[in-house]
C-alpha cells in the first residue's frame, strides 16, 4: 500500500519528466528524418565524391554511441563558440543520430521497391522524375515505415541518456527523487513502467504494421 | 595524446562488458525463445511479457534499477557485475526475438518432413531446424553485438571504468569538451567497423547459401 | 513532325540484327523480326532462348548492344545513344504486360489505370477515370475499381495490367508470358481478353507457353532457341510439321506433358 501512495505522490513529477522526454524525441525525429531522407538520396548519388562523403558521414553517425554524441554536442560545441542549453543540445544530438540511422532505413526501403514495378512504370513511358515522385518514394517510404516507427521508439529510450546533461526528463526526475528518498528501486521501477507504457504498445503497433505490409507486398 | 592513451587503456573493459553481456544474453535467450513457442498459452504470454519489458525499458534505466534499486535495497554489488547482468538481460530479450525470427524462417515443411521421416524432436531441432534457424539468425546477432558495443557506453553512468567513463573524466579534468569525445567516437567506430564488415559478409554469404 | 498514318498491313515494327550479350552469354545473336499492323505474333521457345529479352528490347527495358529498331516510322540505332525523349515517345506507342503483373500496390485498381494517363498523356483526372472505367468494364472488372491490387486474384490483376497499358492507346502491345504466373483457370480469363483484343485488330507480340492460344489466335508463330529465331510460319502448319530438329524436340517436349 505504501508503494502505491509513494507512486501516486511521485507520478506528477515523473509525468512532467516523461513529457520532456517525448518533446525531445519528437523534435529529434522532426529534424532528423528529413535530413535522413536527403542523406538517403545522396548516398546513392551518381557523383562518387558526394556518395562516399555521405556514406562516411552516415557511418560515423551510426557508429558513434548516442551518449558520445550527446556529450560532444553539449560539452564540445561551446569550444566552437556555440553554447546550447541541455534541451537544445539533446534535440540536436538525437536529431543527428536520427538522421544517420534513418537514412539507412529509408535507403533500404527505396531499394526494396520491387524492380518489376519500376520496370512497369518505365514501360508505361513515365518520366524518371515522375517515377521517383509517384512510385519510388511513396512505395519506399511505406516499406520503411515500420522500421522508422521502431526507430522512433528506440529514440525515446535513448532520450533517457540526456539525464547526463541535466535535462529534466523522466530518468533525471526519477533519479533525483531516488536521491532524496533513498527509494531508488521503487521510483526507478515506476519510471521503467512509464517508458513501457509507450514502448510496448508502440512495439505491438509496429509488429501489426509489419504484418500488414508483408501481406501487402506478397 | 594523453586522452588517447587513457581511452585506449579502457578498451578492454568495454570489450569485457560487451562480450560478457552478449554471452550471458545468448544463453538466457534460448529458454525465452523456446517459451515463445510453448504449447501452453500462459508460458507464451509470460515470456512475451518478459521480452517486451527487457526490450522496452531504456538500457540505462534498466541498469539503474539493478544497480541503484536492487543494489541498495537487496544486494550490494559492484558496478561491473551489475553492468554485465543488466546488459546481458537486455541482450537476452533482443536475442530471443532474433532466434525466434530464425525459427520462423525455417519452412514448415522441414518440420513435417522430419516428422514423416520419424526423427525424434531432439534430432529434429539439433540437426534439422537448429542449423537452419541459426543461419538466418547470425547476421541479426552480429548486428545486436554492434549495438551492444555502443550501448555499453551507458554503464559509465554507474561508474564502470570503460571508454566513456575515462573520456568524461578526461574531459572534466582537462577542461576540454570536444577532443576527448571525438577520440572516444573514433575508438567506438574503430571497434565497430570490423564487426559491421563481418555482419555484411555473413549476410551475403549466408543468404547466398540459402538460395543455393 | 506528325506521324505518317500507316496503312493496314504495313510493317510497323522492324527489329534488325539485334544483338545482346551478357558477359560471355549471347542472349540474342543478331535477331531480325518484322511485324505488320494488326498482326498477332506468338513467340515460343525453351527458357533461356532469348524470347523475353527480344520482347524487352522492343521497348528498351533492355538496351541491345547493336542493331536497329523501327517503330511506326521512327528509327533507333543502338550503335549510338538513345535520347530520353525518343525513349519516352517509343514507350508511348508500345504497351507492355508482364508475367508478374507489376501493378502499383499503393494505388487502387482505378488509380493504377488512371495515373499513367494523367502523367504520360496529360489527361485530367476526370478524363482519365472515364477512360479507365470504360476499359475496366470491358475486361470484366467493373466491380473491382476501388480494390487494391493485392485484394484481386492474379487473373484480375493481369487484366488490370492490360487495361493500364491499353489506356495509353498504344499501337503495339507486348505480352511477356502473361499467363505463366497464373493457375490455368485464371489464365483463361486473361487469354479471353487477349483474344478479344486480337479480334479488334491490335498488333500484338506475345511470348507464351500457351500453344493452344498461339495456334488459334496468332497469325504467325516464331520458335526461338539459343538467342536466334530457328523457325517461323503459320501456326497450324508449323505445329503440325516443324522443319528443324530443335523445334521438333521443343514442341514434342511441351505437348507430351
Amino acid at each position: 500500500m505504501e508503494l502505491l501512495t509513494d507512486w501516486v505522490e511521485w507520478l506528477p513529477r515523473l509525468l512532467s519528466g516523461l513529457w520532456v522526454s517525448v518533446q525531445v524525441t519528437v523534435l529529434a525525429l522532426v529534424i532528423g528524418i528529413p535530413i535522413g531522407f536527403v542523406l538517403a538520396f545522396m548516398s546513392s548519388a551518381r557523383n562518387a565524391i558526394v556518395r562516399w562523403l555521405t556514406i562516411i558521414v552516415v557511418e560515423v553517425g551510426r557508429g558513434m554511441p548516442a551518449l558520445v554524441m550527446l556529450q560532444m554536442v553539449y560539452f564540445g560545441l561551446p569550444e566552437a563558440g556555440v553554447v546550447l542549453d541541455s534541451f537544445a543540445a539533446t534535440v540536436i544530438a538525437l536529431g543527428l543520430t536520427t538522421s544517420a540511422y534513418t537514412s539507412e532505413i529509408i535507403r533500404a526501403g527505396l531499394r526494396a521497391v520491387p524492380e518489376g514495378e519500376l520496370e512497369a512504370a518505365d514501360a508505361l513511358g513515365l518520366k524518371r522524375g515522375d517515377i521517383v515522385r509517384f512510385i519510388l518514394i511513396p512505395q519506399g517510404f511505406r516499406i520503411a515505415l515500420p522500421t522508422l516507427m521502431g526507430f522512433a521508439i528506440l529514440i525515446l529510450q535513448v532520450s533517457s541518456l540526456a539525464f547526463t546533461l541535466g535535462l529534466p526528463e523522466l530518468l533525471s526526475q526519477a533519479y533525483s527523487i531516488g536521491a532524496s528518498t533513498f527509494e531508488y528501486l521503487e521510483v526507478l521501477t515506476l519510471a521503467g513502467i512509464l517508458y513501457l507504457v509507450i514502448t510496448v504498445p508502440g512495439g505491438w503497433l509496429v509488429e501489426n504494421f509489419e504484418k500488414r505490409l508483408s501481406k501487402h507486398l506478397a | 595524446m594523453d586522452h588517447f592513451l587513457a581511452i585506449l587503456s579502457a578498451v578492454p573493459v568495454t570489450l569485457l562488458v560487451t562480450f560478457a553481456a552478449f554471452a550471458l544474453g545468448a544463453v538466457i535467450a534460448l529458454p525465452l525463445a523456446g517459451g515463445r513457442r510453448s504449447r501452453f498459452a500462459v508460458v507464451r504470454l509470460l515470456t512475451k511479457g518478459v521480452i517486451d519489458i527487457l526490450r522496452g525499458v531504456p538500457p540505462v534505466v534498466f541498469v539503474f534499477i539493478l544497480f541503484f534499486g536492487v543494489g541498495s535495497d537487496l544486494i550490494r554489488w559492484e558496478p561491473l557485475p551489475a553492468a554485465i547482468v543488466g546488459l546481458g538481460l537486455i541482450s537476452a530479450g533482443h536475442l530471443a526475438e532474433i532466434y525466434r525470427g530464425g525459427l520462423m524462417a525455417v519452412h514448415q515443411g522441414q518440420f513435417e518432413a522430419s516428422a514423416a521421416l520419424g526423427l525424434t524432436s531432439t534430432t529434429t531441432f539439433s540437426r534439422v531446424i537448429g542449423p537452419q534457424a541459426f543461419r538466418v539468425a547470425i547476421p541479426g546477432m552480429v548486428t545486436w553485438l554492434i549495438s551492444l558495443l555502443k550501448d555499453s557506453s551507458i554503464v559509465s553512468t554507474i561508474g564502470v571504468a570503460e571508454i566513456m567513463f575515462v573520456t568524461s573524466q578526461g574531459a572534466r579534468s582537462s577542461g576540454e569538451g570536444l577532443l576527448p569525445f571525438i577520440i572516444a567516437g573514433a575508438v567506438y567506430i574503430a571497434l565497430g567497423t570490423p564487426l559491421a564488415a563481418l555482419s555484411r559478409w555473413l549476410e551475403k554469404k549466408l543468404s547466398f547459401g540459402r538460395r543455393a | 513532325m506528325t506521324d505518317p498514318q500507316p496503312k493496314a498491313g504495313e510493317t510497323i515494327l522492324r527489329l534488325n540484327d539485334i544483338r545482346k550479350v551478357y558477359g560471355d552469354h549471347v542472349a540474342l545473336g543478331g535477331v531480325s523480326l518484322d511485324v505488320k499492323r494488326g498482326e498477332v505474333v506468338a513467340i515460343i521457345g525453351p527458357s533461356g532462348s532469348g524470347k523475353s529479352t527480344l520482347l524487352r528490347c522492343v521497348n528498351q527495358l533492355e538496351v541491345p548492344d547493336s542493331g536497329t529498331l523501327e517503330v511506326l516510322g521512327s528509327n533507333i540505332d543502338f550503335a549510338g545513344r538513345v535520347s530520353s525523349a525518343d525513349l519516352l515517345a517509343l514507350r508511348r506507342k508500345v504497351g507492355m504486360v508482364f508475367q508478374s503483373f507489376n501493378l502499383f500496390p499503393h494505388m487502387n485498381v482505378l488509380r493504377n489505370v488512371s495515373f499513367p494517363q494523367e502523367r504520360v498523356l496529360g489527361r485530367s483526372r476526370e478524363e482519365a477515370d472515364k477512360v479507365s472505367r470504360d476499359l475496366l468494364e470491358r475486361v470484366g472488372l467493373a466491380n473491382k475499381m476501388e480494390n487494391f491490387p493485392q485484394k484481386c486474384s492474379g487473373g484480375q490483376q493481369q487484366r488490370v495490367a492490360i487495361a493500364r497499358a491499353l489506356a495509353l492507346e498504344p499501337q503495339i502491345m507486348l505480352f511477356d508470358e502473361p499467363t505463366s504466373a497464373l493457375d490455368p483457370e485464371l489464365g483463361l480469363e486473361v487469354l479471353a481478353v487477349m483474344r478479344r483484343l486480337a479480334d479488334q485488330g491490335m498488333t500484338m507480340v506475345v511470348v507464351t507457353h500457351e500453344i493452344h492460344f498461339a495456334a488459334e489466335v496468332a497469325d504467325r508463330l516464331i520458335v526461338m532457341a539459343d538467342g536466334a529465331i530457328i523457325e517461323e510460319g503459320v501456326p497450324s502448319e508449323l505445329l503440325a510439321a516443324p522443319k528443324t530438329a530443335r523445334a521438333k524436340q521443343f514442341l514434342s517436349a511441351i505437348t507430351d506433358r
